[in-house]
């Protein structure tokens, strides 16, 4: 079949007109501080049956439904879309990650997965009414399928929030980010066996086994053998071909050819691709630069073509149930922070730090959208399912940045270094020598939490020796490592200033005692960068030099 | 005392004697005692054999200990080092192994990843090695990443290094995802610049905690996946040492499929490389 010059003219402007909106609505989306999928998800049910569908129907079926010829060349290229999509978030996979993951990652990813599975698998299992499933044959599957649906995490929406946040090169931002990708990886993993089941139940062709056998041998076979070659070829590619060029041609025949294997397995095409995207990602020789030309190329034209096209199909507000809703809503929530957070307590991370974990993970962005989609393509679920989890997608990525940026400030609040410092751990000195302040200071530590006094204060003194550690504007931050669990700070005041070795030659009036955990280096580290920065501005040591007593330090100490 | 008794798992081939030699070297630097091992079934024409070995090395017979062990030669060396005493051990290597071997594991392969003290691999053995100029210490902030610089600044203090590197490499996996949700490529080139400064004023401090004295050295923060980032770096920098902390979990079967931090190294030997164990 031909295109007329009157449908290729009707498609150009369909594209047009779905990238003009996807973009306008992202970037307001963008200005609005939300993730970029929620205006591309707005454009496509303002474009679709749902607003211009219902004022003007003949624009919409003009521009998209009339001919054959443009549905079939926008369903190839919204299908190019969504198998780019998941080939560029394989190729974020980071398996050696996962593979060292700690125990604390660890138990987040299986608690993130195990938990919210089991409540929507049980949920649909044995309520199925509930999300008006009648077909009691494909029942089983259905309820697998809303488990898997409630497992999934989306990481682009995570890794931009932990960004915003800025705690991505945080404790809490690695353990998310592989605990994401983990339960990103099973998530795509147990879907692709229920996409194959669902085949297998419609036209009876494979068994069962045969579907895990071919899945597994994919699996094993392209991130094993295929891994280890993508990775030896990448960096002749470099040397002979030229940049980008021949790397992007590479990646993209790559990932066509395992998306059409699967395809032909009798598994969705996207999980080729998903599985090859992680092969390439792995490999050491792939530039950062390159992953982000892929990332601007997917995500800036084929991904949004995928999502509006999403509104095109169905009807929002006809399809809404607000029962539906609520109660996709309500598991989502329930499974997935509860999971993540008990994992993370389990692992020792401290209480509100679980929590923000756990609405981090339960942000599900445009994987939800993706899975969703390729269901109701399927005919797994229908219209009213689609919607539901959909508005679930959405409520939970605009959600998860606000309750985990305000956990994190909770946290930050109680374990923060200037949480360790207490109001009788403050003197105000008027000792002659900088010995003299730090003896009183040692002295006071060893009275508050019944330590060796002789220990900490020859410790202190011998770091002290080796080079001084008075800083500048009239700073000195005395430290050093004794057998001890949690830090502990202390501080002098000395108005009229003592005479510290400092670089700039100043007398140190604020002299912040640290002591940190024997075994802990970093946390020293850490702690020193942090007072050092967080004490950088003179008026504001001077602030804290002329306080007049301890409660006036320590409140202005917690505005920082 | 860096290291009080040195190891050296040594064999009859061509690289014996070099290897012997620069033992030798290392054992007058450390003043410290020295114990040849020897895997192989001990004979008068053996026997005879190493002793004309070890004295072509120029190593008097008062001033080493010879242990004659049988079995499978990485087990019995790392046997030997233990049952002796040994806090460093000396093996020579091939910079890089062919797939199979490094899949089946090789002996000094197996040392580096099983031995339960230092271990100094010496690359390419036979030719004549004078003493490491360059310097390179991967710095890891923990109690054995500390020993490491410590150890490693005095034997460079020893060896009269024209160069000392510390190098922090720092990894953030999913960064570049952050592009795909609204950020931009200057936003994650932004953050990288401004976590490479924090990593770089971490190291300062780490470097001036530990109090180094009598030789420059420089840091470094890589940003990129752990031990490759720092393997490349070395290489490009010419270094001919290597210095890492071992990492906390024995190196297994399944850490070379999927690779990551020291495996990275050992595939494939920038240079010579001392793994600091405690």
């Amino acid at each position: 079949m031909i295109l007329s010059v009157n449908e290729i003219t009707i498609f150009l402007i369909s594209i047009s007109v779905l990238l003009f909106f996807a973009r306008s609505f992202g970037e307001l989306s963008r200005y609005l501080k939300q993730p970029i999928i929620i205006g591309e998800i707005t454009a496509g049910i303002i474009l679709g049956p749902t607003i211009l569908g219902a004022f003007f129907p003949e624009t919409l079926n003009k521009l998209f439904h009339e001919s054959d010829g443009v549905n079939y060349a926008l369903q190839g290229l919204t299908l190019l879309g969504v198998i780019m999509l998941l080939l560029v978030s394989g190729l974020e996979i980071d398996l050696s990650l996962i593979v060292r993951q700690s125990k604390t990652a660890f138990l987040i990813s299986i608690a993130g997965i195990i938990f919210p599975f089991f409540v929507g698998f049980t949920s649909a299992y044995f309520f199925p009414k509930w999300f008006g499933i009648h077909d009691m044959e494909m029942h089983f599957i259905f309820a697998l399928f809303v488990g898997t649906a409630l497992s999934i995490t989306a990481l682009p929406v995570v890794a931009k929030t932990l960004m915003d946040l800025n705690i991505f090169k945080t404790e809490i931002g690695f353990l998310v980010i592989a605990s994401a990708m983990f339960d990103d990886l099973l998530g795509w993993i147990i879907f692709s066996i229920i996409l194959g089941m669902i085949g297998q139940h419609s036209s009876n062709n494979i068994g069962l086994g045969y579907l895990l056998i071919s899945i597994f041998t994919f699996i094993v076979f392209v991130l094993i053998f295929g891994r280890k070659l993508i990775n030896f070829i990448i960096p002749y590619l470099h040397k002979f071909t030229s940049y980008p060029g021949g790397i992007l041609s590479f990646i993209f025949i790559l990932g066509f050819l395992g998306a059409a294997f699967t395809e032909y397995l009798g598994i969705h095409a996207i999980f080729g691709a998903f599985i090859v995207g992680i092969a390439i990602g792995d490999s050491v020789h792939l530039r950062e630069e390159t992953r982000e030309i892929i990332y601007q190329f997917v995500t800036n034209i084929f991904a949004p073509l995928f999502f509006v096209t999403i509104g095109l199909k169905v009807n929002f507000i006809e399809h809404f149930d607000f029962g539906l809703v609520t109660i996709f809503l309500l598991l989502a929530f329930l499974g997935k922070v509860v999971g993540c957070s008990l994992g993370a307590y389990w692992g020792g991370v401290g209480k509100y730090e679980s929590l923000a974990i756990g609405f981090g993970m339960n942000s599900r962005g445009a994987m939800e959208i993706v899975l969703g989609t390729l269901a109701l393509q399927a005919g797994l679920i229908q219209e009213k399912v689609f919607v539901a989890l959909v508005i679930m997608a959405l409520v939970t990525s605009i959600s998860s940045a606000p309750i985990m940026s305000y956990f994190i400030k909770k946290g930050k609040e109680n374990f923060g270094i200037l949480s360790f410092l207490k109001p009788n751990n403050i003197n105000f000195s008027n000792a002659v020598s900088k010995n003299e302040i730090i003896t009183e200071l040692c002295e006071t530590i060893s009275k508050n939490y019944n330590l060796n006094n002789e220990e900490i204060l020859s410790k202190v003194l011998e770091r002290e020796k080796s080079i001084s550690t008075g800083l500048e504007k009239h700073l000195a931050i005395p430290h050093a490592r004794i057998n001890i669990t949690d830090p502990i700070v202390a501080i002098a005041i000395h108005k009229n200033g003592i005479d510290w070795d400092s670089f700039d030659k100043l007398p140190a009036k604020l002299i912040i005692l640290l002591l940190t955990p024997i075994d802990k280096p970093e946390m020293q580290l850490m702690f020193l960068s942090d007072i050092a920065k967080k004490f950088n501005d003179i008026n504001f040591i001077g602030e804290i030099i002329s306080s007049k007593d301890s409660k006036e330090i320590i409140s202005k100490v917690k505005q920082l | 005392m860096i290291f009080t008794k040195i190891g050296l798992a040594i064999t009859f081939s061509p690289n014996g004697l070099p290897l012997l030699k620069t033992a030798a070297r290392i054992q007058n630097l450390f003043s410290s005692k020295l114990c040849l091992i020897h895997v192989g079934e001990k004979t008068d024409y053996s026997e005879i054999q190493m002793k004309k070995l070890i004295e072509k090395a120029g190593i008097p017979e008062e001033s080493y200990q010879l242990v004659w062990q049988n079995g499978e030669p990485s087990k019995a060396i790392i046997n030997a080092a233990s049952e002796n005493g040994v806090d460093l051990l000396i093996a020579g290597a091939l910079e890089k192994e062919t797939v199979i071997k490094y899949y089946m594991g090789s002996v000094a392969r197996t040392l580096m990843r099983e031995a339960l003290c230092s271990v100094l691999i010496i690359t390419n053995p036979s030719s004549e090695l004078g003493s490491f100029k360059k310097f390179c210490v991967s710095v890891e902030f923990s109690s054995l990443g500390e020993t490491a610089v410590k150890k490693s600044y005095e034997f460079a203090k020893l060896e009269k290094a024209e160069e000392f590197v510390l190098i922090k490499e720092f990894e953030v996996p999913g960064l570049a995802i952050t592009v795909y949700d609204s950020g931009s490529t200057q936003d994650t080139q932004k953050s990288k610049l401004q976590w490479q400064h924090e990593e770089e004023e971490k190291l300062g401090i780490f470097a001036k905690e530990l109090n180094l004295k009598g030789l420059k050295y420089y840091n470094v923060a890589l940003f990129g996946k752990q031990g490759w980032e720092a393997r490349n770096f070395v290489k490009n920098n010419g270094s001919d040492l290597f210095v890492v902390p071992s990492p906390p979990k024995k190196l297994k079967f399944f850490d070379k499929i999927f690779q990551h931090d020291l495996e990275f190294i050992l595939s494939q030997l920038p240079c010579s490389l001392l793994i600091i164990r405690n």
